[in-house]
């Protein structure tokens, strides 16, 4: 899939997805007793609710014409009474659904976000960050007032409309039908709009996800916008996706303001139809329809359109709300594609012994970034990795920790295939340094224990130690219980790359990948940093890329890698001894001193 | 009062639409209280009473009021739409250009989920109270108010016993606005933090993969779902005590009317005909008192948002703009530091800082991890003000100058590459916009990233992720070189700009930098010593003070901590050299 940008639509669905309401279904499945209880319960105080007007007109019609004080007292009192058990009933209901709503939206939310977590690298990649996280929080937020109170509504609703039905049948056949044939004009309309309906609201999700994915990427970005003095392009931009989301919501929005006024108008035809009907089936002298049952039926008609109204209310959310549900589904039912292949087994306690065998990798088809590696590194050994960029030197270390499947080839550990093993199993024994080193907010004390949770502070302390963070840590303002935030915009980078070194140490691994960790670490700190290393990396696997040579001459194995395949190989002597590619990049180093 | 004279403030411009909506709001209800009349006429005069005269223009009537209703209700609706949506525009330009404005220390301070909370689901709860909540509030008060002087009308002691109620439902009202509005508090503040977990845990997915932490970023994830449910519920509980009771005072009208209308009509005090009437407008009373317990809701969850985004904008940027700031089109890059100090947080980042660089010169600035390499830099930038000292460019004091002057003059390549998810063209384009083609082309060869550029399948056009990733590191960096140069600015920082980039590039990039010098004051901090060489001064820096500074070989000279550097990174320098010689080799 090509990259998706902030101002890029992400692609629509066009077919209204049944399936999409059974999933939902499932969702609502474990609660079927809450919404049972609760639809009886309404069922029941509906019930309750009709028998007052009944009592009413008792009181008009009989009571007080009879003067009978005492009655009407006691009647009263018995409205009143059932009207607290409603009110009470309402209570319940509203604590029902509640949590029916917030449970399920709770379990949807966690089921796309456990998901994501098992999603590759390149479906982050693929994105902006804002477009996945909309989908999590925003997104199942809009599904909130359809859980809660829209579906149960919509069957109490559903009950009452068929009890409806059943009286204007048994007052009157005919004059039910005039009624009810108002129904399928009301079809016709919704069958008319709802194409457009439903794909002004996509559009309007879709508005609002490239709108929040730009929030985001203005936010994190706003350092370079500022040294770029871009405020104005960028308020622009952002004001032209603010546009658009604002004419697609008033777009979607304007269908279904059109519901109501259709029911409302559809509701007087029927009415003014059954009244010149009526009247006129009275003149004729009809069977069966006489001044009583007409103004019974008009009675009726209106009790029979309400609900048709909170039934198309619930029609216009369902569709406002399939619009995001949709795009959920689509990222739940992404595919894992590096997932433990079945029968995985647990990857043994790792003593360090990694072999390439004919590995071969593309990110996409036909742009082969790896072709037929071979190398084998015994427990202990140091492999360091150079070439030009782009040459493919981080893939290598990526297919160690299994980030991506291979297209051919096979990557052996203590010669267990590892796409064999459960991913967890084999990671968890690696300390992987990234060249992004992300600090998470929180302390740093909390950052570097991210590598090992069960670690003691001494441990941690131990661990800033050995890559030289803990003397400028102490010097902070707060010490390790300084808060750093997310992008660590506290820290220097250096200061990150040795706080996230730390944190691939304390993982305590039996494979250590340093992806660039000390670029932007002085040369000073990082000779003491090797001589903490040094030691703890004695009877450790470690792979390093580094553009400081001066960082890797000492490696048991130099691996020069351009174009995707090893050029060279050998210890730094021999390699030198070589006259080759790296004793070219090793001399250019000292070109500058010659002239 | 002050957020809301605020939100309010964004609602004058559509004044006088709302004015005129809120007028049709009023001929609608007003419809909808004629509407029964009608059919209470035909059912009395026509049905009952059989005179069939008068039903063709009662029936044209009731068509014809009924479409009035649905087309004024149908404009009505879009005016509020159009109103709020129009307003929460201009509310996001606002708010998003005060972001802009906001200093690193605002960012420092908040996080991106946060700030991200108030523009999404802070503006949504205030579109839904323009949008909805306004005009629900107008219509329920004005159908009470209609039913209650027609009820005062019909017989005022009647009116009187049923106003009773009215103070129960005032007060209610009052204690639920009250009791709930920490809970909306919470609401909001939960969600920002489910909102900020999210937006971290997307950023950093790498890390997590890398260290197998999916399942303790579940777990995480399942206590902040937890607490934005439980603040959810929370509220529940509130509203939960007061809808019903709203619900029974509205209810009770219908008792007291038949109880103390009844008995009245017995004692001869009222007519049944009155007690008939007055019944008919016990839907316009009962409906408002009904809804009243969900807007009070809604009006409190509102004025939340509203007071959780003016207190985001109410903070102002600390660096600004002084009056009658000096606007230069270009700079000579002349710059100097004179006793300059900065601190963060009681902590001392630099101490004395003095130095000065002619137009055209490079500077190369070497330092420890934190050593405040980094944040001199800022300094030069305005993106933090000074404690103490002076700094000065073109002889002209930093904090007089525009800010937008400054900035613009200066292409910085950070140390942290931030790339956008656009185009590598629109990236490197990044600080201008409209520059042609062949200008990016131009400037991404000077930083050495052409050549890999063109390689990609999609060349200038392929989309990078954000934060460039998918491109390794050295091919960030030369891309946000590439960005920086072709600003063509008068001084240029590189900061720690090729430490990813192999030796072989980085030589060729120097080459053509060096091409450059003459018109640009060039800053570069470096680690490797190659990469500073040249520099015309180099400023060696330790815990924020400048310990050595002077040209390569006086500083080699001086055998202190540059010699040390250079030592470590090529002492073997001789060695090889010798040995190469030995075997009669070429080097360069």
């Amino acid at each position: 899939m090509a990259r998706n940008k902030y101002d890029v639509d992400e692609s629509l669905e066009t077919e209204f997805n049944l399936s999409h309401l059974k999933r939902l279904g499932g969702y609502i499945k474990p609660y079927r007793k809450d919404m049972i209880l609760t639809i009886i319960l309404m069922t029941v105080t509906s019930a309750l609710g009709m028998l007052t007007p009944i009592i009413l007109m008792r009181i008009m019609d009989v009571y007080i014409p009879n003067e009978d004080i005492k009655g009407i007292i006691g009647l009263s009192i018995i409205i009143l009474l059932i009207y607290i058990i409603i009110s009470v009933a309402l209570r319940i209901k509203i604590t029902l659904t509640a949590r029916l709503g917030q449970n399920i939206i709770h379990t949807i939310r966690s089921d796309i976000f456990e998901h994501l977590q098992e999603l590759p690298f390149s479906y982050y990649d693929d994105r902006p960050h804002g477009k996945i996280q909309v989908r999590v929080v925003n997104y199942v937020n809009r599904l909130s007032d359809l859980l809660s109170n829209g579906i149960i509504n919509t069957i109490t609703d559903l009950f009452s409309l068929l009890f409806i039905v059943i009286f204007m049948l048994a007052v009157n056949v005919r004059l039910a039908l005039i009624c009810l044939l108002g129904l399928p004009l009301l079809m016709i309309l919704i069958f008319i709009i709802k194409k457009k309906q439903r794909l002004a609201w996509q559009i309007s999700s879709n508005k609002a996800s490239n709108l929040n994915a730009y929030i985001a990427e203005s936010i994190s970005g706003i350092r370079v916008t500022q040294s770029f003095t871009r405020e104005e392009e960028n308020t622009d931009i952002f004001n032209r996706l603010s546009g658009e989301y604002r004419t697609a919501w008033l777009g979607a929005v304007k269908y279904n303001f059109l519901l109501w006024p259709a029911i409302n108008n559809i509701s007087t035809w029927t009415t003014v139809a059954i009244f010149v009907l009526g009247v006129a089936w009275i003149n004729q002298g009809v069977d069966g329809i006489t001044a009583g049952v007409l103004i019974a039926m008009t009675g009726y008609v209106g009790r029979f359109w309400a609900p048709v109204n909170t039934l198309a209310s619930f029609y216009n959310s369902l569709l406002t709300a399939i619009s995001y549900l949709e795009r959920i589904f689509e990222t739940i039912d992404e595919p894992v594609l590096v997932k433990d292949c079945e029968g995985a087994i647990e990857m043994p306690p790792i003593k360090g012994e990694v072999e390439f065998k004919d590995v071969s990798f593309s990110y996409e088809d036909g742009v082969p970034i790896l072709n037929k590696i071979n190398f084998k590194a015994n427990v202990g050994d140091s492999f360091a990795i150079v070439g030009p960029t782009g040459a493919g030197k981080t893939t290598i270390i990526n297919l160690i920790s299994r980030f991506y499947n291979l297209d051919s080839g096979m990557i052996t550990i203590d010669g267990v295939d590892i796409s064999k093993v459960q991913i967890k199993s084999l990671r968890k024994q690696m300390g992987v340094m990234l060249q992004d080193s992300f600090i998470f907010s929180g302390t740093i004390m909390d950052n570097i224990r991210y590598g090992n949770m069960e670690a003691t502070d001494e441990e941690v302390i131990e661990a800033a130690k050995t890559v030289r963070a803990h003397d400028f840590i102490i010097e902070l303002e707060r010490g390790y219980k300084t808060e750093v935030n997310e992008r660590g915009s506290r820290l220097s980078v250096g200061q990150r790359q040795l706080i996230s070194f730390a944190r691939a140490l304390l993982a305590n691994p039996k494979i250590l990948i340093l992806d660039e960790a000390t670029s932007s670490i002085d040369t000073e700190t990082e000779i003491l940093l090797q001589e903490g290393l040094s030691k703890l990396l004695a009877n450790r696997t470690s792979f390093i890329i580094a553009h400081r040579l001066s960082t890797i001459k000492n490696s048991t194995c130099i691996m020069y890698i351009d174009g995707g395949k090893i050029d060279e190989m050998g210890t730094h002597e021999e390699l030198l001894e070589k006259k080759g590619k790296y004793y070219e990049l090793y001399m250019s180093q000292y070109k500058f001193l010659e002239e | 009062m002050t957020e809301m004279k605020w939100f309010f403030s964004f609602l004058k411009k559509y004044r006088g639409r709302l004015i005129f909506a809120t007028f049709l709001v009023t001929i609608v209800s007003i419809i909808a209280i004629v509407n029964p009349q009608i059919s209470g006429i035909v059912v009395d005069d026509i049905i009952k009473g059989g005179d069939h005269s008068k039903l063709p223009i009662m029936m044209v009537i009731m068509i014809v009021t009924t479409l009035l209703r649905a087309v004024l209700k149908y404009w009505f609706l879009l005016i509020f739409e159009k109103s709020s949506q129009g307003m929460l525009y201009n509310m996001r330009d606002y708010v998003y250009r005060k972001l802009m404005a906001q200093d690193f220390n605002f960012f420092n301070r908040n996080r991106t989920g946060d700030l991200m909370s108030r523009m999404t689901g802070d503006m949504d709860a205030i579109r839904h109270f323009v949008a909805f909540v306004t005009y629900s509030i107008y219509e329920n008060s004005l159908l009470f108010v209609i039913a209650l002087v027609m009820i005062f009308v019909a017989d005022w002691r009647l009116a009187l016993c049923m106003i009773a109620v009215m103070p129960f439902t005032i007060w209610a009202t009052f204690l639920q606005l009250k009791e709930v509005k920490p809970a909306f508090h919470n609401i909001r503040k939960r969600f920002s933090s489910l909102n900020t977990f999210v937006q971290e845990n997307v950023s950093g997915n790498r890390v997590i993969k890398a260290f197998a932490k999916e399942d303790y970023e579940i777990e995480k994830f399942n206590r902040e779902n937890d607490g934005y449910r439980e603040a959810e519920l929370a509220a529940t509980d509130i509203w939960k005590k007061y809808v019903p009771i709203f619900e029974l005072m509205a209810n009770a009208l219908t008792v007291i009317l038949y109880l103390v209308g009844g008995i009245m009509v017995i004692k001869k005090h009222m007519s049944l005909g009155t007690l008939v009437t007055v019944s008919g407008y016990l839907w316009m009373l009962n409906n408002p008192l009904r809804m009243a317990g969900w807007l009070a809701n809604d009006y409190q969850r509102f004025v939340t948002s509203v007071e959780k985004i003016y207190a985001t904008v109410i903070v102002e940027p600390r660096i600004f703009n002084k009056e009658n700031a000096i606007t230069k089109e270009r700079f000579a890059g002349e710059i100097e530091f004179s006793g300059v100090s900065y601190r963060a947080n009681d902590e001392e980042i630099l101490k004395d800082i003095n130095f000065h660089v002619k137009p055209g010169e490079t500077v190369g600035i070497v330092g420890a991890t934190g050593s405040g390499k980094s944040t001199i830099m800022n300094l030069l930038c305005r993106f933090y003000d000074v404690n103490a000292g002076e700094i000065m460019i073109d002889g002209i004091k930093l904090k007089d100058l525009d800010l937008h002057s400054i900035r613009s003059n200066i292409g910085l390549a950070m140390q942290d590459v931030f790339l956008f998810s656009d185009t590598i063209e629109g990236n490197i384009a990044y600080g201008r916009p409209d520059c042609s083609f062949e200008e990016v082309v131009a400037a991404a060869k000077i930083a050495g990233a052409h050549d890999f550029i063109e390689k990609m399948p999609e060349g200038y056009d392929t989309i990078v992720g954000e934060r460039g990733v998918g491109l390794s590191g050295g091919q960030k960096q030369r891309i946000s070189l590439a960005r920086a140069l072709l600003k063509n600015p008068s001084i240029i920082i590189l900061d720690d700009t090729t430490s990813a980039v192999d030796m072989e590039t980085e030589a060729k990039i120097q080459k053509e930098l060096k091409a450059l010098d003459g018109e640009h004051t060039v800053f570069i901090i470096a680690h490797r010593i190659s990469s500073i060489k040249d520099a015309d001064q180099i400023l060696v820096l330790e815990d924020g003070r400048i310990i050595e500074s002077g040209k390569h070989q006086e500083l080699i000279d001086k055998k202190g901590y540059y010699y040390t550097v250079f030592h470590h990174q090529y002492g073997d320098f001789e060695q090889i050299l010798a040995s190469t010689r030995k075997a009669g080799g070429e080097i360069g």
